[in-house]
């Protein structure tokens, strides 16, 4: 080693050691920029340019195969004709070329004297105005002379310029006539190619050209990238930013490139289209436009953040998904993201955060099933959800249950397995759950049961029913169960596939009604529902007395004797008395006052009041209206309304760690089996998780799961709601009304429901359509009709029931209607003014088309198979009818009413020639005129009530 | 079977202990530890047994956190440093002992040579190397960037940052105020004191160890049991709720752990004598008083007579008293901790009113 003094080192060595460490330190800093650089959604974008690029080829080749060739040849041989033909005049061209160019350089030079004179007489007339007001008049004259010569230069030179303007304009006339035959040539060139050369230029921007790769540089790709991240600023809807709310940005199309273009579908994500592009969502037609309502909003996820696969915290649908991300993308769960995407299963239940007062929202099927479901399964009873907490005790009520039912141990069998008795039993099972079948909980439960059903029947009132039970034909009773309607709401033990198929759960599966319901009571039931039970809904049919005897027997006809056998254990006063003195007697006292306590109760007291803190303890009251439990009580459930928002930490999973843990992993296993979460724990008797078992269907779950998930805490601005109009809150408010009595179950209601409508073969022989009511009746004849029901239809067998409606509810419902369909609320009573020869017109029409073939009633005594025309008048609305004889099956699809004046593509067209100028609107009208001249100004006689 | 033995046992109690005995037997047989084999199998086991606990995958993802690789790093340069220089030292006082000086004294190693190039160029390719370094961990290793701000949904378990935790781990121990504010204050002051107290020439300019037993015992004391230790438990130890997880436990945030902690009035004045807790702060807090003080002042006397004596003649009484109270202060936290530990005590002194607990 060579070592100078004073050198520890050799300085060639040092210099070669910092020649090493400089390279590597810049090849480390290059490798830092390109670990920057490159980015995993860069990749994709490239990758979709090559799509892009193969799309648009195989639509010119598409679109080059559909030219007619001969057609070009002639165009191309047409040109080159047109060509030979201006060269003849090409001396002429010349010169006119010539003298436009030399018109055009005086046009120029007139322009700029124009604009000198303009701003000279503008300047010389603010310093005369100046000058009068500093009171400098000599000047002021001056200036006014100056002004006024530099302003009539500035007409003279406008006039000129539009004198030359004018010849400008006859040369080119002239020049447009000589080349008028290439002009045309062009034209039709650019009409065969003309789509293909728009796609080829748009090809080009496929290339990746080396400008391309310039652009899209390191370092330079600040300047002007086309691979870049592309993203929506949603003003609407915001993102909690915990001390600020902010719009919310979304910028999933950075790689999800084609999702709003239609023609990807065949695609892998993410480079596919949006499957419902143009109705849902992301189209610019859809209803709700990517630009407004971003992709975040609906199906939730860290929009802003593109960093890799996992950063927007995408969530897969199922295992199988996830095993394939896991692969593909490396996916793991999410850290830390409270609101990651919902599983494509779940989207729907996004809807609820913006239409939140729409009882059934269009599109969303699964949604509106999973909302039936919480509404039929009384959800909202226990638990607080708003929005729902109009809606009404889900159960019947119990105060006179005992005069309904055969025996007291029924009940007590009833309580602790309802689907023992009927499997298809909205009523939950409580009891013989995982949790509570240890033999000393068991013990103590039937303790509770025995005490419930006491206080039950003890505090029952009596009921005496309107009529007995005289037995009766019960194939007969089939036959009507199956065509007046009972089937829009209940389905029944033993009916026709088809009619069961229905499948409407308003009312209760109607199964073993011989072995649980007092004959006597079934008779009166059905005969008048509200005379046992004033608010049930539960309408009458307005059965004969023969009708609901042989209903009733029909139903009697079923057993179940299985279940009539078994035999409640006996009530054990000693587990009752433990019960009563460790739950709940010590709860605020010790042992000693409460033992005190219970001796100063007799037996009976002592039953009953384990019977009342029962029902307190296990919220029977929630459903059902109990003696003693009147008045606003507690929910016993916790509230739901952010359930879609609670923290995934704040789910106790218990022992449970098969059940994966997120939001829908918790609410699925909840629904299925909610007693679970106790199971492996150490709890005591009281402390028990009391939420009972539904016995809910897989499908079923996942309705009400997205229902719940959809119940999130965000906060939308009101611009980004969906806010309803005056009419259209009215027709909510008119549908909640029309849910609780499950109108949806007969009929269509623009659209909604109608699953008995569906089940007829020939739909007009079932419940009608109800397509913008409020549009087809006048407003006083609903609520006349909906109160005393009259025949409209004769030959139909289905029965329009009469409901208990509350008077408010009448209201709301036919205002519903009436504003829905924004329409006044009374008509006018027509008057019929004919024009000349209008009437005559009308009766030709109406022989012509032969109304009264089916429209017979008051005609002629054929079997009608249509409406009586003659209470039309003062049922339905005169547009309407117009409206309807124009198109009726754009309001009943099925109905059998001939579109006369339709000529098969939707345009009108006359139905009568040579009859009112051939003008179909007036024929129609003439028509509407003569039915409502003819028309009654009375109503129909109501059927008769049963009272 | 061993790994549960090992969460057990690294629990503060017993691996506390177990280090500080280490550190004391370190410190006594210089003469092992000061050398290469020493060294070298240590640094061996140290590795198998590190590779051995990667293998376990709790543990593997607690010490894979972004934020914990650093303390990692800081265990490998700490090992390093410190055994080098004790190496170093013993070397020396060997050579001292006989008769040879330290080894930086000899002609060879006291030759002079320029600042430039020599230094200010080596600076340069450490400052270069160091860069390289740290962008290539910033490559691999990205800065985790977590999401908004949530008040109300804070992380758990929080903590601060790494080097911060020896810290954050003293407030298990101490009222915040001490924890947060006396204590670092201390240190702070303490550190730059040690130059002013500190006028023992020998070792300047050399390593040894046998000329600063009491110096470097004491520092080392302070770095490694008080400072880089509570860090690794802070770090590896410490999971949701700031509860006590093995190294290979998992962290469940649901653990529970039933920890009542009283104070000494509590202790003495209804534990022991029976009684209710008289009204007068001052009465009621006598005992705490009289600890406190008879801790801070009463035991100079002592300490003094039994082995301070001859530093006090060679320090001057200034220099002597004032570390004297570094020394105390420093040692209370050991003291606190084994209180803890042993007798579940809060606080010595507990004067809320005053917001004043020791």
């Amino acid at each position: 080693m060579k070592r100078e003094p004073g050198m520890a080192y050799d300085t060639n060595v040092l210099n070669k050691i910092f020649a090493v460490i400089s390279v590597c330190f810049l090849l480390v800093v290059i490798w830092m920029v390109f670990d920057d650089y490159i980015r995993p959604w860069k990749a994709v974008q490239v990758k979709a340019l090559d799509i892009e690029k193969q799309k648009t080829q195989e639509k010119i080749k598409e679109i080059e195969g559909s030219i007619d060739s001969e057609k070009l040849k002639e165009v191309k041989a047409n040109i080159v004709a047109a060509e030979k033909e201006i060269e003849g005049r090409k001396a002429e061209l010349d010169k006119l070329n010539e003298e436009k160019a030399e018109i055009q350089r005086k046009i120029y030079v007139q322009n700029m004297v124009n604009g000198v004179n303009g701003s000279q007489a503008a300047a010389y007339q603010f310093k005369y105005e100046h000058a009068l007001v500093e009171k400098h008049f000599d000047d002021a004259k001056k200036l006014k002379v100056t002004f006024q010569d530099y302003k009539k230069k500035e007409i003279e030179g406008k006039d000129n310029l539009k004198g030359l303007q004018a010849s400008e304009g006859k040369v080119d006339e002239k020049i447009k006539q000589l080349v008028a035959s290439r002009t045309e040539a062009e034209r039709q060139l650019k009409e065969l190619m003309g789509s293909r050369d728009l796609l080829l230029q748009a090809m080009t921007l496929t290339e990746k050209t080396p400008i391309w790769a310039m652009r899209n540089a390191p370092f330079i790709d600040y300047l002007d990238p086309t691979i870049k991240i592309r993203q929506y600023v949603v003003q609407n809807v915001t993102d909690d930013r915990y001390f600020q709310h902010v719009p919310k940005i979304d910028r999933c199309t950075t790689c999800h490139v084609f999702i709003d273009k239609a023609g990807y579908e065949d695609q892998e994500n993410p480079y596919k289209t949006h499957p419902k592009v143009d109705s849902l969502a992301v189209g610019v037609n859809s209803a709700h436009p990517v630009k407004e309502f971003g992709c975040t909003s609906c199906h939730g996820g860290v929009g802003d953040r593109v960093n890799d696969f996992n950063s927007p915290a995408h969530i897969p649908q199922n295992e199988e998904q996830a095993k394939v991300w896991k692969e593909k993308y490396h996916w793991h769960e999410p850290h830390k993201v409270p609101q990651p995407m919902l599983p494509l299963q779940y989207t729907e239940g996004m809807c609820i955060k913006c239409h939140k007062d729409e009882e059934r929202i269009p599109m969303a099927e699964k949604l509106n099933h999973g909302r039936e479901l919480v509404e039929n399964y009384g959800c909202y009873a226990c638990h607080k959800i708003e929005g729902w907490q109009h809606l009404e005790k889900p159960g019947p009520a119990l105060s006179k249950v005992t005069s309904k039912v055969l025996s007291k141990d029924w009940i007590k069998n009833w309580i602790w397995a309802p689907q023992a008795f009927n499997p298809e039993s909205r009523m939950p099972q409580f009891f013989d759950q995982p949790n509570n079948s240890a033999p000393e909980f068991r013990a103590r439960n039937q303790a509770e049961v025995n005490a419930m059903a006491e206080y039950i029947v003890k505090s029952n009132t009596s009921y005496k029913p309107i009529q007995k039970f005289a037995g009766g034909n019960s194939a007969n009773g089939k036959d009507l169960i199956q065509t007046i309607g009972c089937v829009g709401c209940h389905t029944v033990e033993g009916l026709d596939e088809q009619w069961n198929k229905v499948g409407q759960k308003a009312g209760p599966y109607l199964t073993g009604l011989g072995s649980k319901v007092d004959p006597d009571w079934l008779v009166s039931w059905l005969k008048q529902p509200s005379h046992y039970d004033p608010t049930t809904i539960m309408p009458s049919f307005r059965l004969t007395d023969k009708e609901a005897n042989d209903i009733a027997s029909y139903l009697l006809s079923f057993k179940n004797e299985q279940f009539a056998s078994l035999k409640f254990p006996e009530l054990d006063p000693k587990v009752r008395d433990q019960i009563l003195i460790e739950d709940y007697f010590s709860a605020f006292e010790t042992i000693e006052a409460a033992k005190a306590k219970l001796s100063k109760l007799s037996e009976d007291e002592r039953t009953m009041e384990l019977g009342r803190r029962s029902i307190n303890k296990y919220g029977c009251y929630s459903c059902h209206n109990i003696p003693g439990f009147e008045g606003d009580l507690p929910q016993i459930g916790p509230e739901l309304t952010k359930e879609g928002s609670k923290p995934v930490e704040q789910f106790g999973f218990g022992q449970q760690t098969h059940v994966p843990h997120t939001r829908h992993g918790w609410l699925t296993q909840h629904l299925k089996s909610p007693r679970i979460w106790d199971v492996g724990v150490p709890k005591q008797f009281k402390d028990l998780n009391k939420m009972p078992n539904f016995y809910l269907n897989d499908q079923e779950v996942e309705s009400m799961v997205l229902v719940l998930l959809g119940q999130v805490a965000d906060r939308i601005p009101l611009a980004g709601q969906r806010r309803l109009s005056a009419g259209e809150k009215q027709y909510q408010e008119g549908m909640k009304v029309a849910n609780k009595y499950n109108c949806y179950g007969c009929h269509k209601i623009d659209g909604v429901g109608g699953a008995l409508s569906e089940a007829f073969e020939d739909q007009n022989y079932g419940p009608p359509y109800l397509t913008r009511q409020g549009f087809r009746t006048q407003t006083d004849w609903l609520f006349d009709f909906l109160q005393n029901v009259h025949p409209i239809r004769p030959y139909v067998k289905v029965r329009m029931p009469t409901f208990p409606f509350k008077h408010s509810e009448l209201n709301k419902l036919v205002s519903g209607f009436q504003g829905g369909a924004n329409q006044v609320t009374f008509e006018e009573n027509p008057k019929i003014e004919w024009e000349p020869g209008e009437k005559a017109a009308a009766q030709r029409i109406w022989e012509e088309m032969a109304c009264a073939t089916c429209h017979t009633l008051g005609f002629n005594s054929d079997a009608p198979q249509a409406p009586d025309l003659h209470y039309a008048k003062k049922r339905l609305r005169g547009e309407w009818m117009e409206s309807w004889i124009a198109n009726p099956q754009s309001y009943l699809p099925y109905t059998s009413m001939p579109a006369f004046w339709d000529d098969g593509e939707g345009k009108l067209y006359p139905a009568v020639d040579g009859v009112l100028d051939n003008d179909p609107k007036r024929q129609i009208r003439a028509v509407r005129k003569l039915i409502q001249e003819f028309g009654y100004d009375t109503k129909p006689k109501p059927f008769p009530e049963n009272k | 079977m061993i790994k549960e033995a090992i969460n057990y046992l690294s629990s503060p109690l017993f691996s506390f202990t177990a280090f500080i005995i280490l550190f004391a037997l370190a410190m006594k047989r210089i003469d092992i530890v000061g050398t290469k084999k020493f060294g070298w199998g240590l640094l061996i086991f140290v590795l198998v047994v590190f590779v051995w606990m990667v293998s376990d995958p709790v543990f593997f993802t607690i010490i894979s956190l972004p934020d914990n690789v650093p303390i990692i790093i800081l265990n490998g340069l700490v090992f390093w440093s410190t055994w080098y220089a004790l190496y170093r030292g013993h070397q020396n006082d060997l050579r001292i002992e006989a008769g040879e000086g330290p080894i930086e004294g000899t002609p060879e190693n006291r030759e002079k040579v320029w600042a430039w190039p020599n230094l200010v160029y080596t600076e340069l390719f450490a400052g270069i190397l160091c860069t390289i370094f740290l962008i290539v961990w910033a490559i691999f290793l990205k800065a985790p960037l977590e999401e908004p701000a949530n008040p109300t949904w804070a992380p758990n378990p929080a903590k601060a940052p790494w080097y911060f935790l020896g810290l954050q781990e003293m407030l298990v121990y101490f009222d915040p105020w001490m924890a947060g504010v006396v204590l670092p204050g201390l240190i702070l002051v303490g550190l730059i004191a040690i130059p002013f107290i500190d006028v023992n020439p020998k070792g300047n300019g050399y390593y040894t160890f046998k000329e600063r037993k009491f110096a470097i015992t004491g520092f080392l004391f302070g770095w490694l049991a008080l400072w880089v230790f509570l860090i690794q438990v802070g770090t590896f130890l410490r999971g949701p709720n700031w509860t006590f997880y093995g190294p290979f436990e998992y962290w469940d945030a649901h653990k529970v752990v039933a920890e009542n902690n009283i104070n000494l009035s509590e202790i003495i004045w209804i534990k022991m004598l029976n009684m209710g807790l008289p009204k007068n702060i001052f009465v009621r807090e006598i005992f705490g008083l009289i600890a406190t003080f008879g801790y801070m002042f009463g035991t100079i006397p002592l300490i003094t007579k039994k082995w301070g004596q001859s530093y006090l003649e060679r320090m001057g009484a200034i220099r002597y008293y004032i570390m004297l109270a570094l020394i105390l202060g420093m040692m209370s936290l050991p003291i606190k901790m084994y209180l803890r530990w042993f007798f579940d005590l809060k606080y010595i002194l507990a004067m809320p009113e005053f917001e004043l607990n020791l």
